[in-house]
């Protein structure tokens, strides 16, 4: 009778203990999961952003030194990521293998003009910088003209922007929401304890020496929170790439890792500071009054 | 006061919340002296020993237990103080989530024993002393009240401390234990400890004659001296 009875109380206590763990997990989880969000939406905004470009058209008559002068100039530019020179004759051929028919002998001449495809970091990749980079660069006597489209630009960039203000509010108030959740499952974790800290320090125990136990017991759940918390995220991201194979594209694996890093930190840190506090508060409430909750 | 008073109380007044138990309490307490604290339940007994350990703060008056200054007392003292002091408590105050060898344990390393050989050797010993030696393993739920009041008992003597408090502690023993546990209390002054020990059990002052404080009116009174007014102590 009294084994089944201590199995039933052991059976509680660590179900209290486990629970407190699942909802750091929990929280953690989806803290991780936007960190994710917005770790690829960034690698996404930055691919459409350096993929957008520009082409800087020369002149028919311009000089091949001239051109690759020209050329090296662009390369040697900090906002530049890669540029590529485009004869006429490989314009035609691309526009021909689009079309599918040949232009050159419908009209007797080529009339496309070479240029030198610009690819552009994405933090340059913003309307001010290349209105700048446009007058810089069509003072050069070779260059017919710079084509870009504007429009989609400021678009990209507006959405951009949108998307990422969005989820910097979001993830701010998440933060308040994990810490809130967690605060409160540990306090209520150490509310149940609160006559034996009562106990602890009517033998003569010292205040750090009650709370140790506590604020290590929380370091540990907020540690296998967080280690699980990774766990799923690792699954959702392998759940992700297999479902979106591109996705495997813009994967980061420095940044990803800091994240992870991050959710560990941030499980460690809130959980010790909850517990901390939690433990202080009934530390220093008198025996009596621990009655009247 | 003499230099070995080890509790000394001067114009205390005791407050329970907002409301006055005792007041102009005087009470002058030797190393190797017994003392009976008596009084209805509700006259502030319990009070009195709760301003002696810390528990209750001392709102006016001089207090002075083991060299401890009891009025503005620092929250950071209370635990130097109490190890001075073995308390048994009327409500236990064991640690119940862990077992009688470990309470004992809990206590001895709160208080800064490390030598594991040191702590089970005196672990031992005060169990022995309450008769409990072979139970250390069990939980305090799994003994009876009469068993975790001995527990208490042991746990207020592991430290050797200069005074002991100690509220009804024969209130749930069997008469032949409590005859046990008063010897025990008995010997424990002798060796230069003061006992002060709140009790209803009126009989146990012909088996062991002491000086007695009573409680009564607001008042503590000391029984012993020759004062008019007071009369042997009634009947509950």
């Amino acid at each position: 009778m009294a084994k089944q009875e201590e199995a039933i109380v052991g059976r509680r206590l660590k179900t209290s203990y486990i629970s407190t763990v699942v909802s750091i997990t929990l929280v953690l989880f989806v803290f991780g999961l936007l960190g994710m969000v917005m770790l690829h939406a960034r690698k996404l905004s930055d691919h459409v952003k350096e993929n957008l470009g520009f082409s800087v058209i020369l002149h028919d008559n311009a000089k091949p030194a001239e051109i690759s002068h020209l050329q090296k100039t662009l390369d040697v530019m900090p906002a530049v990521k890669s540029t590529e020179y485009i004869s006429s004759d490989q314009a035609a051929k691309d526009l021909m293998e689009e079309l599918g028919e040949d232009f050159i002998e419908f009209l007797g001449y080529n009339p496309l003009f070479p240029s030198i495809d610009v690819r552009l970091y994405a933090s340059y990749a913003n309307p001010d910088s290349l209105a700048l980079f446009e007058a810089d660069v069509i003072r050069n006597r070779i260059v017919r003209e710079v084509h870009y489209q504007k429009d989609l630009v400021s678009l990209v960039n507006d959405n951009v922007k949108k998307i990422g203000i969005g989820l910097l509010v979001f993830s701010a108030l998440l933060l308040a929401i994990a810490f809130a959740l967690i605060n409160n499952t540990i306090r209520l974790s150490v509310f149940s304890k609160r006559f034996l800290i009562k106990s602890m320090q009517l033998v003569g125990a010292t205040q750090a020496f009650i709370r140790k136990p506590f604020v290590i017991k929380g370091v540990i759940q907020g540690l296998i929170g967080a280690m699980l918390a990774i766990f799923l995220l690792l699954g959702v991201l392998y759940a992700g790439q297999r479902q979106i194979p591109e996705l495997v594209s813009f994967q980061d694996t420095n940044m990803l890792l800091s994240l992870f890093v991050l959710v560990i930190f941030l499980g460690i840190i809130i959980s010790w500071i909850s517990t901390h506090l939690a433990v202080k508060k009934y530390l220093r409430i008198k025996t009596d009054y621990l009655y009247l909750y | 006061m003499a230099l070995d008073t080890i509790i000394e109380l001067q114009n205390v007044s005791v407050f329970q919340k907002n409301v006055l138990v005792l007041s102009e309490v005087n009470l002058e307490i030797e190393r190797g002296e017994f003392c009976y604290l008596i009084g209805r339940t509700g006259t502030g007994k319990s009070s009195l020993l709760k301003i002696l350990y810390g528990d209750l703060p001392m709102v006016d008056g001089y207090g002075k237990v083991a060299g401890f200054e009891l009025k503005d007392i620092k929250e950071k003292q209370i635990p130097f103080l109490r190890r001075k002091i073995g308390i048994v408590f009327q409500d236990f105050q064991l640690l119940n989530d862990r077992s009688i060898k470990e309470n004992l344990m809990f206590v001895m390393r709160a208080t800064g024993w490390n030598d594991k050989v040191a702590m089970e050797e005196r672990m031992e010993d005060v169990l022995e002393k309450v008769g409990l030696r072979t139970k250390g393993f069990k939980m305090p739920h799994q003994i009876s009240g009469g068993e975790q009041q001995r527990v208490v008992i042991a746990r207020a003597l592991i430290n050797d401390p200069d005074v002991i408090l100690a509220d009804e502690p024969t209130g749930n023993l069997d008469p032949e234990t409590s005859e046990g546990i008063m010897e025990l209390m008995f010997e424990i002054s002798k060796t230069g400890r003061a006992v002060l020990m709140a009790t209803h059990d009126y009989r146990l002052f012909d088996k062991f004659p002491a000086r007695i404080f009573k409680c009564e009116n607001g008042r503590v009174i000391d029984v012993n001296a020759p004062a008019p007014e007071t009369e042997k102590e009634e009947q509950e």
